[in-house]
């Protein structure tokens, strides 16, 4: 499953990242593989995703989080 | 002299993440001595402060906040250029900010730096909230295994300036051990012999910007691509597979010198989130904050603007009494003098706006509002990050323009500042009053006030204008760019006032000093327009007026001069203008006496209330706006004997005055921050092509 489809207060591990020009740009925010996921908060409508990641909150658009690969932790 | 001096200035380049506290520190460090500047070909500013510790005095330069070097907007694109000394002069140091916090985040862009071959020192910031949430960065193992001097502080609390004081001292700057090996020697060998490079990761950030840097001359983007091409060097993977290389040995050096805490937001901040972010209370807090704004705006903005107003009129006035009278003296007085202070007028708008901004931003409450808007903006070919500017455009679109620089897409950004001077910004406002008391009765109908609902509509107009102007953009330009969102949403700190104060300021200078050259050539042009005709007319004006003033009584006197300045804008230039645009602006309901008025409007809105009262003869008393209405409201055609201004009029020429680009003022900042005159001339045409539809529909419709 993606990032996209993660459930609230449940913690997930990054398993790997879509190849899109995006990738570098998520890496170097701190979205990589083996870290921790959580989601923090959900804009209406289907607006962006605050993630929770390494103890710093990033904010995704859902095309953004359906690159993230995640898994149960 | 002069030259050996400034070669004896050593100059260092802060460069770090957003949000670590960078313009924190190079606030700290150089105070009021900044300079903003151009990069040539970029619409990013160049900031330049000078620091001095003791007897030694340092150039820093306050480079862009990037998570990496490599290319994805002007930002990194400018970072690259100054680091390796590309077009400009290579700093002799570089000072990166790093956060005690993200060390990992952080040191990416930093071992990258390293790798660039160029003496640097690390600052660690942001110590007291590492301390707080339990990590410990052991310096020294740190420095050992980087060879880079550091120094740990807290910026905001002036904690550790000291140190860093020190730093420039001691001119304690090393070149860093090589941190990461790269692949493709040989390739590297050649762009280094080419470009004469010192480093394998400067030859290999020169291959991965052949694609991205607009100034690169077109011959060297060539070579480059062909011998990326004939070695198999991807560019992107590439940067994927550095990045992951990187921070891969970033995480083994960390786990030997920093121990981490648990790394969760403080509940503090995570219920201030459970407002500011909540669905319904996120939007009406947000909606509160910006209400707030505006009231003060519009509060505290006006004594200032009314000061400014009244001192720059005292002055145009002492210089025509004081100096012998003639062109010189009305080119200063009238030209020159009332040229500035149209500049200066926007000053109390400016700093406040952006005063509101920086409190805004360095709190950390920004980045929420672009997480909450984001959804709504982006049917209309927006980003999240354009709320603020479309906001603040119905203040000024001035400002709001001005904000348009941390949107990062450029087809985005280009679009915020297209539609910007469509939200109704306040000097439409009197325009608007004036043409409402012309044509709306003063009734209520079901308990609503007719004038102010037509008010109200007017802003919706404009907003409407602006969302469905934004929709037609959105099909209309094209771009390689895809639209993304991708920000931190820093957790929630105390303003720092002098973040706040320096912003204020900076912005109204670069306001002043730079859209102000334009504004005031455009006033300058448009007095001379406006007093002076074909020769001879003035003049034989000037004596029947004289004649007539020597004849008269005191209570005539009056009268006759504003009949007289009536006339004199009849024979100037702007007023045969205003009559050759008669034919075009008939079916709009518009006589000749109200194009002068469009065209003078065009030095700012508002002008159109002192234009007509001109025109119309309605006395020198401009400010009584209900006298200037009332006697507007009694002029008629000479030839039909109807009311100048009937209901189809009015509401014509307020559709006009919504839609139309009538500010000088907002055209140059637009060419200020596309830097080009493409945009702002795309921009006057084709507001006023709608406008002149909007307002011919509306004008036959009322009819």
């Amino acid at each position: 499953m993606t990032a996209a489809k993660l459930k609230p207060r449940q913690t997930y591990e990054i398993v790997s990242l879509s190849v899109t020009p995006l990738l570098v740009r998520m890496m170097e925010m701190g979205i990589l593989p083996g870290k921790k996921i959580s989601l923090f908060k959900k804009a209406p409508f289907n607006g962006p995703m605050a993630f929770l990641i390494d103890g710093n909150i990033i904010a995704l658009r859902i095309e953004e989080a359906d690159l993230i690969q995640i898994k149960e932790a | 002299m002069e030259v050996a001096e400034k070669k004896a200035l050593k100059s260092i380049a802060i460069i770090g993440n957003p949000n670590v506290g960078k313009s924190s520190i190079f606030n700290q460090l150089t105070g009021l001595n900044q300079k903003i500047g151009n990069y040539p070909g970029m619409t990013v500013d160049k900031m330049v402060g000078q620091v001095h510790v003791g007897e030694k005095h340092f150039e820093l330069i306050d480079l862009p906040g990037t998570y990496s070097l490599y290319p994805k907007s002007e930002d990194e694109i400018i970072a690259h250029k100054v680091l390796n000394g590309l077009g400009v002069e290579k700093p002799d140091a570089a000072l990166v900010v790093l956060d005690a916090c993200n060390l990992e985040r952080s040191l990416l862009l930093g071992t990258q730096v390293i790798d660039l071959g160029i003496p640097l020192a690390f600052v660690i910031n942001m110590k007291d909230l590492a301390e707080k949430r339990g990590v410990n960065i052991h310096t020294f193992a740190l420095y050992q295994q980087l060879g880079v001097p550091l120094v740990m502080t807290d910026a905001r609390n002036n904690q550790g300036m000291e140190a860093v004081r020190d730093l420039f001292q001691k001119e304690n700057f090393e070149v860093g051990k090589p941190f990461h090996k790269m692949g493709f020697p040989d390739l590297l060998d050649e762009v280094k012999r080419e470009f004469k490079l010192e480093t394998d990761y400067q030859a290999f950030q020169q291959l991965i910007f052949a694609d991205f840097d607009p100034l690169l001359p077109s011959d060297q983007q060539k070579w480059l691509k062909d011998k990326a091409k004939t070695h198999g060097f991807d560019g992107m993977e590439q940067q994927a597979r550095e990045t992951e290389q990187r921070l891969s040995q970033i995480k083994a050096l960390l786990s030997s010198t920093e121990s981490s805490g648990k790394g969760t937001p403080k509940k503090f901040h995570a219920a201030l989130d459970v407002v500011f972010m909540h669905p319904l209370w996120g939007y009406l807090t947000f909606l509160a904050i910006m209400l707030v704004i505006f009231q003060a705006i519009f509060a505290w903005a006006e004594t200032p603007m009314d000061l400014i107003d009244g001192a720059f009129a005292a002055a145009s006035g002492w210089v025509s009494e004081v100096f012998p009278p003639g062109v010189l003296t009305d080119l200063l007085s009238e030209g020159i003098i009332t040229g500035i202070g149209g500049v200066v007028i926007f000053i109390p708008q400016i700093a406040l706006l952006f005063g509101f901004l920086a409190f805004l931003e360095d709190t950390g409450y920004f980045s929420r509002v672009v997480y909450l808007m984001d959804r709504m903006m982006r049917p209309f070919g927006l980003h999240g990050k354009s709320v603020v500017p479309l906001i603040s455009g119905m203040a000024c679109a001035i400002p709001g323009i001005m904000a348009t620089r941390n949107i990062s897409n450029t087809k985005e950004r280009l679009i915020t500042i297209l539609v910007t001077p469509w939200m109704s910004c306040s000097a439409r406002l009197p325009v608007y009053i004036i043409l409402i008391g012309l044509t709306v009765p003063d009734q209520s109908w079901a308990g609503i006030n007719l004038q102010a609902l037509a008010l109200l509509f007017m802003y919706l107009l404009g907003t409407v204008f602006t969302l469905l102007g934004a929709l037609a953009l959105k099909y209309v330009l094209r771009t390689k760019e895809k639209s993304f969102l991708m920000t931190d949403l820093p957790i929630y700190r105390l303003p720092r006032w002098q973040t706040v104060l320096l912003t204020m300021y900076n912005k109204s200078k670069i306001f002043v000093l730079e859209a102000g050259k334009v504004i005031l050539a455009i006033s300058i042009v448009l007095w001379v327009l406006a007093s002076y005709g074909p020769s001879g007319q003035m003049e034989a004006l000037e004596v029947e007026k004289e004649r007539a003033v020597a004849a008269a009584t005191e209570d005539q006197k009056h009268e006759l001069a504003s009949e007289f300045a009536s006339k004199q804008l009849e024979a100037s230039y702007i007023g045969i203008l205003g009559k050759a645009i008669e034919p075009a602006i008939r079916p709009l309901g518009y006589d000749w006496k109200i194009g002068i008025a469009l065209l003078t409007s065009f030095a700012a809105r508002e002008v159109f209330v002192a234009t007509v009262a001109t025109i119309y003869s309605v006395g020198e008393d401009v400010e009584d706006e209900l006298t200037i209405r009332e006697k507007l409201d009694k002029q008629v055609h000479a030839d039909t004997g109807e009311k100048v201004f009937n209901r189809a009029t009015g509401f014509s020429l307020m559709v006009f005055y919504a839609l139309a680009m009538q500010c000088m003022s907002t055209v140059a900042v637009v060419y200020r921050e596309t830097k080009s005159w493409k945009w702002p001339l795309i921009q006057t045409i084709g507001m006023t092509i709608v406008a002149y539809l909007g307002a011919l529909v509306t004008y036959q419709i009322f009819i």
